[in-house]
């Protein structure tokens, strides 16, 4: 099977297959992750069309010696947060009273989504870090490249964020346990 | 791979986050018209290629600039020590080491037309004083 970056490669050299078949590995796991970092679906959708195009308009930029996923998340990452930017308050107050994105694409489950409580207590940069780290198995050096960010720093963010989310894990643990004792 | 991660992966994959045949649509669509505007970016690039040759010319000419500024102040710099030299405004005791100290040249520079002018006034008043002396004589 051609790896991602030889595919990489081949589009360098003009191959529109070749970034065809990128775009086609890539859509959904970076839909997924937007998702997570949009205000709403609308805007997820707007950053990956975004992100696809730059990566196309830029592709003469990537170096094959590093990781495409890298370097793709990297567009993708500045694509959503130019975005946050842009977003006026008032629009971003509408949003959040018709409700997350993620919260509605999360399947119905009898337990909460830990990527749920990972929104809600941990800032954009670690949720991002934690996602590049143990959703798409980055090496850390990869996900400080990624978020542009030195890596002792990433390597203390990703230790805090597991430490927050280990807790809220045994906290849940814990309420299920009493509540199979209690009814 | 512990607990934790086994949960993060698993629920990650619960997030539905399919691709409708909508965005496939867009996306391709955006993909196409960067495409077309890709080949008039790859004809302008060769001129972008030439950078080279513009520094080339630039660093060329820069250096042409500094010789013609070299040689303009060298010419400059020799002028004022041959008029030092005619009006001899050196004081005595540095004439063995005159020339050799570029000062020289600026106190030449300086006083060389104020010389002139003594020079001047003195044949003026030696004038005067012979024309004094003549009238003198018609006189008495």
């Amino acid at each position: 099977m051609t790896t991602d970056e030889q595919l990489a490669k081949a589009a360098q050299q003009g191959s529109e297959p070749a970034f065809s078949e990128l775009v086609r590995r890539y859509r959904t796991r970076l839909l997924r992750f937007l998702l997570t970092r949009s205000a709403s679906r609308a805007d997820a959708e707007d950053a990956i069309q975004d992100t696809f195009v730059n990566a196309y308009r830029y592709l003469h930029s990537y170096n094959p010696r590093w990781r495409f996923s890298t370097w793709l998340y990297r567009i993708a990452i500045r694509n959503a947060a130019r975005q946050a930017r842009h977003e006026s308050p008032a629009l971003a107050e509408q949003r959040s009273d018709s409700g997350d994105p993620l919260a509605e694409c999360i399947a119905a489950s009898e337990r909460e989504n830990l990527w749920w409580t990972a929104k809600t207590l941990l800032s954009a940069d670690a949720y991002a870090a934690m996602w590049l780290r143990y959703v798409e198995d980055m090496p850390v050096a990869d996900v400080a490249r990624a978020l542009q960010r030195p890596l002792p720093w990433t390597k203390v963010t990703l230790m805090r964020a597991r430490r927050r989310l280990s807790r809220a894990l045994a906290e849940e643990a814990g309420t299920a346990t009493r509540r199979e004792i209690y009814g | 791979m512990d607990k934790l991660e086994r949960r993060l992966k698993q629920d990650a994959g619960e997030i539905r986050a399919e691709v409708s045949p909508e965005l496939q649509t867009r996306i391709d669509a955006s993909l196409h018209a960067a495409a077309r505007q890709r080949p008039i970016q790859a004809e302008s690039r060769p001129t972008a290629t030439l950078w080279w040759a513009s520094s080339l010319t630039g660093l060329v000419a820069a250096a042409v600039v500094i010789v013609l500024l070299n040689w303009n102040q060298e010419r400059a710099e020799t002028r004022p020590v041959e008029v030092a030299r005619e009006f001899s405004t050196v004081p005595q005791p540095l004439l063995p080491i005159h020339g050799r100290l570029p000062l020289k040249t600026r106190t030449a520079d300086l006083t060389g037309p104020l010389e002139q002018e003594l020079l001047h006034l003195q044949a003026d008043i030696e004038k005067a004083r012979e024309n004094l002396q003549r009238d003198l004589r018609i006189t008495f």
